[in-house]
């Protein structure tokens, strides 16, 4: 899986290509809590070149969001093919977690 | 394997060999001419029951192989998942509370409730030492 961190007006943007598995969510997860822990408060998590994600994907959304959630942030998702949406809606993901159509429409929810 | 035929591999116990699984399971897809979302929600089943198998299905070092056997009967699938792992049935478990809010939303059983939910059928047997769990999926062509 390739992660490209787009930095602009105070919203960190992670790009996601591939896989998101057991075997790459690891360094997802380390990319983005670095990220929050260096003081990153706004994301957005483009999914529109993900092909793929399995339930460790969701645990690292999750943990972040929970962590941003703590420090007063926000986190917005974008861009998914419908399958994967219906990963996060079948898992009640989509319950709290903001997921909308384009990366335009996730800016401007900041 | 055409709309009727099979097809079987092994996987070692290995987190690797997820992409094998991946790459077999594209193959099934192209076979079947399954559409995209029909793929992938193969892929997902047998990932989250595989990643489940070899985190907690064996107490030894050794290496293992889970034997995965797929046959297509024209508009149903049906996937074959055999280990030698200590006695587990997944469909068991409690499933999480959905819809749940952000505080109380737990990850543990996810990966399982989504099996349950994208395939039509899941059931379990341990037989003669094995763990043998099939799932049956409708077809769905792109």
């Amino acid at each position: 899986m390739d992660i490209v961190e787009v930095k602009q007006g105070g919203v960190s943007t992670f790009k996601l290509q591939g896989r998101l598995d057991s075997n790459t969510s690891q360094s997802f997860e380390k990319r983005l809590l670095d990220a929050i822990s260096d003081g990153t408060k706004n994301v957005i998590i483009d999914f529109k070149e993900l092909d793929y994600i399995s339930s460790a994907g969701l645990r690292v959304i999750l943990k972040a969001t929970k962590t941003l959630k703590r420090q007063d942030g926000k986190i917005m998702l974008c861009a998914m093919q419908d399958y994967v949406k219906e990963v996060f809606e079948i898992a009640g993901f989509d319950s709290f977690l903001p997921i909308v159509a384009s990366l335009d429409d996730a800016f401007k929810a900041f | 394997m055409s709309t009727t035929g099979s097809v079987s591999f092994e996987l070692r116990n290995n987190l690797s060999e997820l992409a094998t699984l991946c790459e077999k399971m594209e193959g099934v897809g192209q076979t079947l001419s399954l559409s995209r979302r029909c793929l992938f929600e193969m892929n997902l089943a047998l990932d989250e029951l595989f990643t489940n198998i070899i985190s907690y299905g064996f107490r030894d070092q050794s290496e293992h192989f889970i034997r995965v056997h797929i046959s297509a009967d024209h508009d149903v699938l049906t996937v074959v998942l055999e280990d030698d792992g200590i006695a587990f049935n997944p469909i068991d478990r409690i499933p999480p509370e959905v819809p749940c809010t952000l505080d109380e939303c737990k990850v543990g059983g996810l990966g399982i409730h989504l099996v349950k939910n994208l395939m039509d059928e899941v059931s379990y047997e341990r037989r003669a030492g094995t763990n043998v769990l099939t799932l049956k999926k409708s077809i769905e062509k792109s």
